[in-house]
């Protein structure tokens, strides 16, 4: 039976909320300016949450080395990031405020964050956008020169900011730029091409990392003062998903396997408009934004396996399905409906497109209401990326949409300070599961990466570093060399298994599983078949794959099987996660857990808390203990939301 | 690949030293270039005129002592063309090492002229030497038209322009100043910064008229001869 | 709309086993290629063939495939991520081929862009360059409100229009000199053009171009074939922006 660890203690001050920050950073030791600069700290990954604590932690005088895997640091996946990035400024005179959005984020999450660090999260995001101004971030603008705002993924207040469709590459182009200024000043030691492939303790503390070397195959050791893991969320486990090839969790599992709890694993989130899949070669999806809902209209044909062309299809034969069971919401209902409905839709086989995987969105209304230009204004660059892709034109064609795994909000556990239960490992960005609970808004992720980079590491590492003994430790440390060999067991291990199954083929079969089965709709059976086949797989995987080459210079296939090995493992913990969790809550659906409305059930009495694994397998078996933390509502209290 | 701790700055070449700066020096004795020959190819157009204002201007010319220092300026401005043109060149040409095996085309492709500025600008110096050994260094003859004897230069010119293989060559010549001058005008304009949306159209055919002008009417002047003016 | 059989290709990739290795083409072939493919899909099936056939797949740098991370980096007959405009080399489907087509894949070829292997190049080059100047110095938790500077909406759009460059490297790639000029002139021009980047403006385009020369990039013979390569169309207009300010710099300076 679970329980309450003392390891999940979050370490949340006390107090009005209002102040709990203020106060915590005022109780917080400090460490000299002078001394700064004898810490050396690592930080791993170079997204908007690693850049900017990167750049952040050098401009204070550590010393920082900076690690990716990338050619270059600026390639991280943030970069994809669309929509917006949310900030409690209330320039819109709209009645935004930090509460407002503190509450909104509680409540989207379906309940399931901390109270104390999403109220952070909503205080620090107005310095986001003053310190991202000053950088030089190019934000939309009004005509007479201020910030223009607008309202997104279903927000009541318009408090998003961005920089036309691409509001992920001009943050982390800006985190990049201050990070790589303090690189020129020798603040930063940048190391691209690095993959983390273990996490060394010493006494029991985050002291180092183990890395290998991508163009020559060297596995080096890193020593520090402290860890920063900020290399993102673990959608590619669904192999196929809006996440980028080299999206990963080893670093983030290895931590996992060293003793870091993870925590909600089972917190994915699906986004409902994503260009389907075509063939079985696909290897990544594409999110289009969601404003395409505003004007367009969903449906399926009513009669099943209907192969006809959908101008042929007469109106009286189309099912327009979300206004049909969401009469007043429509097209427009939250990201999870509109995603389960069309999962549903194709599970009955109403399916569009070749692959039957897809569902209209058609435009056609739209076109005759407003007229093409009006359309092309408004939409123009997203149909040309669906015609780009697709072939296919919008204005003639209904689009075909299909939704796909987009974020993580689950991760490793970690504390009010962003300290996993390993001291001095600490995890921001995606790679935790802190701030948004069971569901994340839409633009908050932008918000939630720069806040823990730019505004909380910088002041809770100072803590960690002025509380406790850090005596200096060499690469020569036998923990170090333990480590090394390790990795280097594991590679040749890959290496040589020889078998007739590619490294892909696998991730794909994984995929599969994770997505039928751990995807948008769960059920206690599905997860438990899940789980056996799971374990089927990992068992193949180390008998029957093939990885070619050898551990010198280039080897990608050799990168993807350890990553691949590792999401084997993570996908059964999501499963595991999924089925002890029997409510249904923001990304989590259980079907045996919903209302006679098919909206998600919580269970506030059994599920109010976090879970976090702690990892008691070995080197070959995986294992799990579970524990949990409660959380505790003070300030937003509880309530179930309907969409009818 | 290690850590990009330090970058190494070439921080006291200054403007010249930069590529920029060379770029910039090259536009720019370019223009002054480019106006030379547009000049020269005026006083050519003499020469349909008749012998006389011919030689008189030619006379005029050379018999100012200003001429040394045009000379002279004409003469560093070149120089200084064709040596950073060439030091650029064997830069650009390094800072490639490995050749692709087929070459842009379409759109993303590089015109045939803009490739061979370097090739273009060679014959044209080839062309300059034979050609001031033709004319400059030519037969002294000479002509009287009252004040005193002075150069013949028309006679000189009627000479050369009367071989075929000389004509061919100094077209073909002049075609590939054409060339030159329709991408140097107007990318001396970018070079030195001036550029706007709203006149880019504008510099383009300046700079492709500029060509043709200049080309042509130093074409007329052997074509003339060769075929109308038969002496 | 996509057809069941497919169409079968040609291709002749440069294969490099490391940075000192000597490279040469090797002739693969592409079965069952279908239009909707991408042609990194098209790639990842030949791969797969290669690997099961216990033969080493051809190394290339991908990671977004939307278009937007700027890893994909490979010269596809002549042109740089293809031949389509304003597209990159993951965004380029199979539709633009046809069957029977023969397709010689190479890297970005420049000095400062060594090979890493096959495809793969190493562009650190573009990140050093950043580091001389591409930059605002302005440490965390020192800014002033954000709309305490106004910033007018055209003027933020054209910044906004030089700060889309990728860092892909085509226009290195597609340039007869290789020259980093679109790519310098692009960040300097995002931030020349927001009042923000005023006070640095002058000492930031003469680091930033003594670094782009410093890594042995060629110079900018205005032809072009950097905007025309470039898949978010960079404007050469950036380049003559640079020119201006260097110039001016160059002469101010003390």
């Amino acid at each position: 039976m679970a329980q309450v660890s003392s390891k999940l203690s979050a370490n949340s001050p006390t107090g009005p909320i209002e102040t709990r920050w203020e106060k915590h950073k005022f109780n917080m030791k400090l460490v000299n300016p002078a001394n700064k600069r004898k810490h050396t700290i690592l930080v791993v990954g170079t997204g908007l949450a690693g850049a900017s604590a990167a750049a952040s932690l050098a401009e204070l005088g550590y010393k920082v080395k900076a690690f990716c895997i990338h050619d270059s640091p600026r390639r991280a996946h943030s970069i994809a990031a669309q929509g917006g990035i949310n900030a409690a400024k209330n320039y819109s005179n709209d009645g935004d405020s930090v509460y407002r959005l503190f509450y909104d984020t509680v409540k989207g999450g379906d309940f399931r964050s901390r109270e104390s660090n999403v109220y952070r999260l909503a205080q620090l995001s107005t310095a986001i956008i003053d310190h991202s101004v000053a950088l030089g971030v190019p934000f939309a603008r009004e005509y007479g020169g201020l910030l223009d705002n607008r309202s997104f993924g279903g927000a009541q207040v318009s408090r998003t900011f961005y920089a036309r469709g691409q509001t992920g590459q001009q943050l982390l182009l800006g985190a990049y730029s201050s990070m790589m200024r303090q690189v020129s000043k020798g603040g930063v030691e940048l190391l691209p091409r690095r993959e983390m492939l273990d996490l060394v303790q010493v006494n029991g503390t985050a002291r180092g990392i183990t890395v290998r070397n991508l163009v020559t195959g060297e596995i080096e050791s890193h020593a520090g003062d402290a860890v920063v893991l900020a290399t993102g969320g673990y959608g590619h486990v669904y192999y196929l998903s809006t996440n980028a090839m080299n999206s990963n969790a080893t670093a983030a599992w290895r931590c996992h396997r060293r003793g870091a709890y993870f925590a909600n694993p089972c917190f994915t989130q699906i986004h409902p408009t994503c260009i389907p899949r075509s063939g079985h070669y696909q290897s990544k999806l594409t999110l289009m934004s969601e404003s395409l809902r505003n004007d367009g209209r969903v449906w399926v044909p009513k009669e099943k396996g209907d192969k006809r062309k959908p101008q042929e299809i007469p109106e009286s034969e189309r099912d327009y399905y979300l206004e049909r069971i969401y009469p007043s919401f429509g097209n427009l209902v939250p990201r999870d409906v509109a995603s389960r409905q069309a999962k549903f839709r194709v599970d009955e086989g109403r399916g569009v497109g070749q692959t039957g995987e897809a569902v209209y969105l058609d435009f056609a209304d739209s076109i005759k209401r407003l007229g093409k230009d009006l359309v092309v204004e408004k939409y123009g660059n997203l149909f040309d990326m669906y015609e780009k892709i697709t072939g296919e034109n919008p204005y003639e064609w209904p689009m075909r949409i299909y939704p796909a795994v987009h974020y993580t909000m689950g991760g490793l556990w970690v504390d009010y300070n962003l300290m996993s239960t390993i001291p001095g490992l600490h995890v921001l960005g995606e790679a935790n599961f802190s701030d948004h609970g069971a569901n994340r808004l839409g633009a908050s992720a932008l918000m939630q990466g720069l806040a823990d980079g730019y505004f909380v590491i910088p002041y809770t590492l100072g803590n960690y570093i002025a509380a406790n003994p850090l005596p200096k430790v060499e690469t020569s440390h036998a923990a170090f060399q333990a480590s090394k060999e390790e990795v280097a067991q594991r590679l040749k291990k890959l290496l040589n298994i020889n078998g007739s199954k590619t490294v892909d083929e696998i991730h794909k079969q994984l995929g599969d599983v994770m997505w039928q089965r751990v995807g948008m709709s769960r059920t206690a059976a599905g997860l438990k078949t899940a789980i056996d086949k799971i374990r089927v797989l990992r068992q193949q995987f180390w008998t029957e794959v093939k990885v070619t080459g050898e551990n010198n210079f280039k080897n990608s296939e050799l990168e993807k099987a350890g990553r691949v090995a590792d999401f084997l493992e993570l996908g059964e913990l999501m499963a595991q996660d999924a089925l002890i969790r029997e409510e249904s809550c923001g990304g989590h659906f259980r079907e045996e857990f919903q209302t006679p409305d098919n909206e998600a059930k919580r269970n506030d009495e059994a599920f109010s808390h976090v879970t976090g694994w702690e990892f008691a397998g070995t080197a070959d078996k995986a294992n799990w203990n579970e524990f949990r933390e409660p959380l505790n509502f003070e300030y937003v209290h509880p309530s179930q939301r309907s969409y009818k | 690949m290690q850590g990009l701790g330090s970058s190494g700055k070439c921080g006291s070449c200054g403007w010249i030293g930069s590529s920029i700066g060379r770029k910039q020096l090259i536009g720019i004795t370019g223009v002054g270039l480019s106006l030379f020959v547009l000049i020269h190819m005026l006083e050519n157009m003499l020469i349909l005129v008749g012998a006389r204002p011919y030689n008189e201007y030619t006379h005029f010319l050379t018999s100012n002592p200003l001429i040394y220092l045009a000379e002279g300026g004409l003469l560093a401005i070149f120089l200084l063309h064709v040596i950073f043109a060439l030091a650029i060149s064997w830069t650009n040409c390094k800072a490639r090492d490995s050749r692709y095996a087929v070459a842009s085309n379409g759109p993303k492709g590089t015109s045939m002229v803009q490739r061979s500025l370097w090739a273009q600008g060679l014959l044209i110096l080839v062309f300059l030497i034979l050609h001031l050994i033709s004319f400059k260094y030519g037969a002294e003859y000479s002509v009287d038209y009252g004040p005193g004897p002075i150069r013949d230069m028309h006679k000189l010119v009627v000479e050369v322009f009367h071989q075929p293989a000389y004509v061919v060559w100094y077209v073909v010549a002049l075609i590939v100043l054409g060339f030159h001058l329709s991408h140097g005008v107007g990318s001396s304009f970018q070079t030195v910064g001036l550029h706007h949306p709203r006149y880019q159209k504008c510099i383009r055919a300046l700079s492709v008229s500029y060509a043709l002008i200049v080309a042509l009417g130093f074409i007329t002047e052997p074509l003339y001869v060769y075929f109308i003016h038969r002496g | 709309m996509a057809e069941a059989k497919g169409m079968n290709l040609s291709l002749k990739i440069w294969r490099q086993a490391g940075p000192q290795a000597p490279g040469s083409f090797l002739e693969h072939q592409a079965k069952g290629v279908t239009p909707d493919m991408s042609f990194l899909e098209m790639l990842d099936v030949v791969n797969e063939e290669l690997i099961r056939s216990g033969k080493q797949p051809v190394e290339f740098d991908h990671d977004c495939r939307e278009g937007i991370c700027g890893a994909c980096s490979m010269v596809i007959n002549g042109n740089p991520h293809g031949p389509q405009q304003a597209t990159t080399t993951c965004q380029l489907h199979m539709r633009h081929f046809k069957d029977g087509d023969a397709i010689v894949i190479e890297p970005f070829r420049a000095r400062a862009f060594p090979i890493v292997k096959d495809l793969v190049v190493d562009r650190s080059a573009f990140d050093r360059i950043q580091g001389a100047g591409g930059y605002i110095s302005a440490n965390t938790g020192a800014a002033q409100d954000a709309n305490a500077i106004l910033v007018g909406k055209k003027e933020s759009d054209r910044a906004f229009a030089s700060a889309t460059c990728i860092g892909c490297g085509a226009c290195v790639a597609a340039c007869k000199n290789a020259s980093a000029a679109l790519f310098v002139s692009a960040k300097l021009s995002h931030l020349a053009l927001l009042p923000q980047g005023q006070v640095e403006r002058e000492e930031r385009v003469v680091n930033m171009v003594a670094q782009m020369d410093a890594e042995r990039f060629g110079a900018c013979t205005n032809t072009g074939a950097c905007s025309a390569s470039c898949p978010v169309e960079i404007s050469l207009e950036n380049i003559a922006r640079m020119n201006r300010d260097y110039a001016k710099a160059s002469l101010k300076r003390r």
